[in-house]
């Protein structure tokens, strides 16, 4: 068929990590293909393969059946693939008209009226509007922002459009423009990848589905053949366990922590809003959400480097001060950019964590001897692969720079312990044993608040669950626990 | 199974050493050959360079003379430096505790000595850390760079310093714009004259590892270096950032205008325009070779203060430009980045992937 794409056997590794398994994959002209899948389940590298920008380990691409040079973005964009990236590639300090000139306009020299030119001409067939006229991209909304990608993207004449998650920073109010615009490509006879998670958008817009998990293809089908409750069910996997373990568990201790409609806005946007939580000693509450809908910034609040801008939190029934907040500790969900500072000896990132900090030093002094007696301890009772606390951090894998992060956790000896994507990128044992040290916390009395984009994590650790959506909690009953309503409590289709 | 290599201090010593060293020996190897280039001769210029610098007893004790500045700035921008915070106005430091110095030292001729020293270096610090503090202020409050504020504290300073010695601090006859001299009470305590030797650069010595003790062993000097290595997560581990900015850029500002006040009140006793031949700004030059460790500080200032010395001496005896002396201080920043330039770490990088792959460690 002209125009076909085709994707055959593609199999990728990131160390021990499979990314992708065997996927087979094809976008014809003239449709629009929804790619679904959880976080982590393989769709942004299978399109960063198609794009270019990975090479398979095996496997190979085809565009009109004849091969296409994997693992080149030049070979991809040249044969007509073009990609619009999950958080838009834009040069905030150059003009609309310059960011556009930086696509496949065809013209030899940067002549940006003609450019704008171009530009005009082609939103004006596809039905929508880009002020062309701005200088910066200051005063560009993340909509407009979006617009312009794609039209950056479309300016190379592509036959395949591939959207990574294009509808993550949307307003509702833009979506259905948004989607309108998709359906307009189509009909121009372009194929349309859209990756995504939300199911409600797929089954609005798409022609074929292809469903991602953990690698490997788990189902192709049509909005026709299916139901948004079927799509989130293969989401999650299915099998899910039935209730979580700590429900029926007794001796529950007294209420730890409780955020009371607390409230916070950044810039204007409103992120987090009507918070309300209790957290009881002994109990994990996991709080399941896509990321990007607030967690962050709850991480924050309880870390103290935010302060919310309504509501007010309570640790341990007494209002939280400064010395309440060292109560809480915290696992960041980016252990090498927040978590760890990977230049510093392992001792050293231990002495991060601010009550540890305040017990090891003496008179402004950092009590040596005693942080390296410790961190030796750590080392040895977390099983850290490291040769002493001498070592830099950035010498530990992956897995042990988490362990490392939990270590420091529980060291400051915490009555709340707060971990975003506890187990992310970790391999099925050391994700295990991250895992048991968080629960054998929470048997000896530990309140935990796990938040996760991994569903796999909230069902295994979580006794109760809740889920977190464009800034707003959602506590999910027990009994309301199905792998359907879940999944569709994440992708913001209900509630 | 420890794999990974753990980095004794012996590994220490000698890759912090080695470097530096390497960088001065390519870089002088590159300086030998444009003297060849040139016609002249680059064996005999490098024997009247070192005979410049340490030919004999005056010599010596005048590079050590020349290198107690370069160590008191030196030590700031490497404090500074530490914590990412681009001090670039050392000079400028320097220049303000030279000039408040000044200004308080001439009044002090009726003084006991031992306090008249005291306030002199005092006003030198205070005015130093001032400045200094003032543009991590700017930094910590509106985001103002640094790089910038300390660049035109600079030019405040020198044209400051003209005003002065034009102005109210001029000499009694207003023949020169110089300051009058230092009263005999406020100039520091001198020993082994001939030589210029003096209790500044025990001062400067001792300050050295009282820095490193600051930045390696307390709290504060933790905070400023968890900063300066990754500020996401120190502000996310409750690093007061701001407050850290303030303090360390008052603190570095502090040892500059120390150095200021040490130079006038033991070395040129007055002031003048052209006071300082561009120390804060070899100081970034000192502390770069020093690798920002403040103990290292030390023999980086001797080098740089041989080579000012010993500049002097190879155009006297062999004809040759003192320039070529700076071409050659650049020359061993220069290869000493490019010890560290990403091309090369990737490649390094590379070697230390492969030997984990050999020892067979999990890549979790």
């Amino acid at each position: 068929m002209q125009g076909l794409l085709e994707a055959i056997a593609i199999s990728k590794r990131f160390g021990a990590t499979v990314a992708l398994d065997a996927v087979d994959f094809s976008a014809r002209p003239g449709e629009i293909h929804a790619l679904l899948g959880e976080n982590g389940a393989g769709k942004t590298t299978l399109m960063n393969v198609i794009a270019g920008h990975l090479r398979p380990d095996r496997g190979a691409i085809r565009l009109d059946g004849a091969a296409l040079k994997t693992g080149s973005a030049q070979a991809a964009l040249h044969a007509g693939i073009a990609t619009v990236h999950q958080s838009p590639m834009l040069f905030e300090r150059l003009s609309v008209v310059e960011n556009l000139a930086l696509g496949g306009f065809g013209t030899t020299r940067l002549a940006l009226r003609e450019v704008a030119q171009q530009s005009a001409a082609m939103a004006a067939r596809l039905g929508f509007t880009l002020r062309l006229d701005q200088q910066t991209l200051d005063a560009v909304s993340i909509a407009e922002r979006m617009r312009l990608e794609i039209l950056r993207a479309l300016s190379f004449g592509p036959r395949v459009l591939i959207l990574d998650e294009p509808t993550g920073l949307l307003a509702p109010a833009e979506l259905s423009g948004f989607l309108d615009l998709l359906r307009a490509l189509r009909d121009r006879g372009r194929s349309v990848i859209l990756i995504t998670h939300k199911l409600a958008e797929a089954m609005a817009v798409a022609d074929r589905i292809t469903m991602l998990r953990a690698g490997r293809v788990v189902a192709q089908t049509t909005p026709s053949q299916t139901s948004a409750e079927e799509l989130a069910a293969l989401m999650v996997g299915g099998a899910l366990p039935a209730a979580a373990r700590g429900d029926t568990r007794d001796g529950r201790g007294d209420e730890v922590l409780r955020l009371a409609e607390v409230g916070l806005e950044v810039g204007g946007r409103t992120v987090l809003e009507g918070i309300s939580l209790r957290l009881r000693a002994g109990e994990i509450l996991a709080v399941a959400g896509v990321d990007g809908n607030g967690q962050h910034e709850l991480t924050e609040i309880l870390a103290a480097v935010r302060h919310p801008s309504r509501g007010h939190l309570l640790i341990e029934g007494r209002p939280a001060d400064a010395a309440q907040m060292r109560r809480i500790a915290v696992i960041p969900q980016s252990r090498d950019h927040e978590g760890l500072i990977l230049d510093l000896e392992l001792w050293e990132n231990l002495l991060l964590a601010p009550s540890l900090r305040r017990r090891l030093r003496w008179a402004g002094m950092q009590r040596r001897a005693a942080a390296m007696a410790l961190c030796r301890q750590v080392i040895e009772r977390f099983a850290i692969l490291a040769a002493g606390p001498r070592q830099k951090a950035a010498a530990l894998s992956g897995g042990h720079r988490q362990r490392l992060m939990v270590a420091r956790a529980l060291e400051s000896r915490p009555a709340v312990l707060v971990a975003y994507d506890l187990t992310r990128g970790l391999d099925v044992r050391a994700a295990a044993d991250v895992a048991r040290m968080v629960r054998e916390f929470a048997a000896q009395g530990g309140a935990v608040l796990l938040m996760s984009t991994d569903l796999d994590e909230i069902f295994e650790l979580g006794d109760r669950m809740a889920i977190i959506s464009r800034g707003r909690l959602l506590e999910v009953a027990p009994h309301d626990r199905s792998a359907e309503r879940v999944g569709l409590l994440m992708a913001g289709a209900v509630g | 199974m420890p794999t990974a290599t753990s980095s004794g201090s012996r590994g220490n010593i000698v890759a912090a050493l080695g470097k530096p060293l390497g960088a001065l020996a390519i870089a002088l190897g590159i300086v030998a050959l444009a003297l060849a280039v040139l016609g002249a001769n680059p064996a005999a210029t490098f024997a009247a360079l070192l005979s410049g610098a340490f030919g004999n007893w005056l010599a010596a004790t005048d590079t050590l003379v020349k290198a107690t500045p370069l160590v008191f700035t030196g030590l700031a921008v490497s404090a500074a430096f530490s914590g990412a915070l681009w001090n670039i106005g050392a000079e400028g430091q320097l220049l303000f505790g030279a000039l408040a110095a000044a200004a308080c030292g001439v009044h002090l001729a009726q003084w006991p000595r031992p306090p008249a020293i005291a306030v002199v270096l005092g006003a030198g610090t205070a005015a130093g850390a001032v400045a200094g503090a003032l543009c991590g202020w700017l930094r910590a409050r509106f985001a103002v760079s640094e790089i910038i504020s300390t660049i035109m504290l600079n030019f405040i300073a020198v044209q400051a310093l003209s005003w002065a010695v034009h102005g109210p601090l001029m000499e009694p006859s207003r023949a020169y714009p110089v300051s009058q001299a230092l009263p005999p009470a406020a100039c520091l305590y001198r020993f082994l004259p001939p030589s210029r030797l003096n209790a500044g650069m025990i001062a400067a010595l001792a300050l050295a590892p009282a820095c490193y003790v600051w930045l390696f062993y307390t709290n504060a000097g933790f905070e400023l270096r968890a900063l300066g290595k990754n500020p996401r997560a120190a502000a996310f581990f409750g690093v007061p950032v701001g407050r850290v900015a303030v303090f360390a850029m008052g603190l570095s500002g502090a040892m500059a205008g120390l150095g200021g006040a040490v130079q006038l009140s033991a070395i040129s006793h007055r002031l003048f325009e052209r006071f300082s031949p561009g120390w804060g700004y070899e100081a970034i030059a000192v502390a770069l070779v020093a690798r920002l460790n403040p103990l290292a500080v030390v023999p980086s200032a001797l080098l740089f203060g041989a080579l000012d010395n010993g500049a002097q001496a190879i155009q006297r005896a062999q004809g040759v430009s003192p320039v070529l002396v700076q071409a050659a201080q650049g020359l061993v920043i220069f290869v000493l980045l490019a010890f560290d330039t990403p091309v090369l770490a990737s490649w390094r990088r590379r070697g230390a992937v492969r030997e984990d792959l050999a020892s067979g460690r999990a890549d979790a």
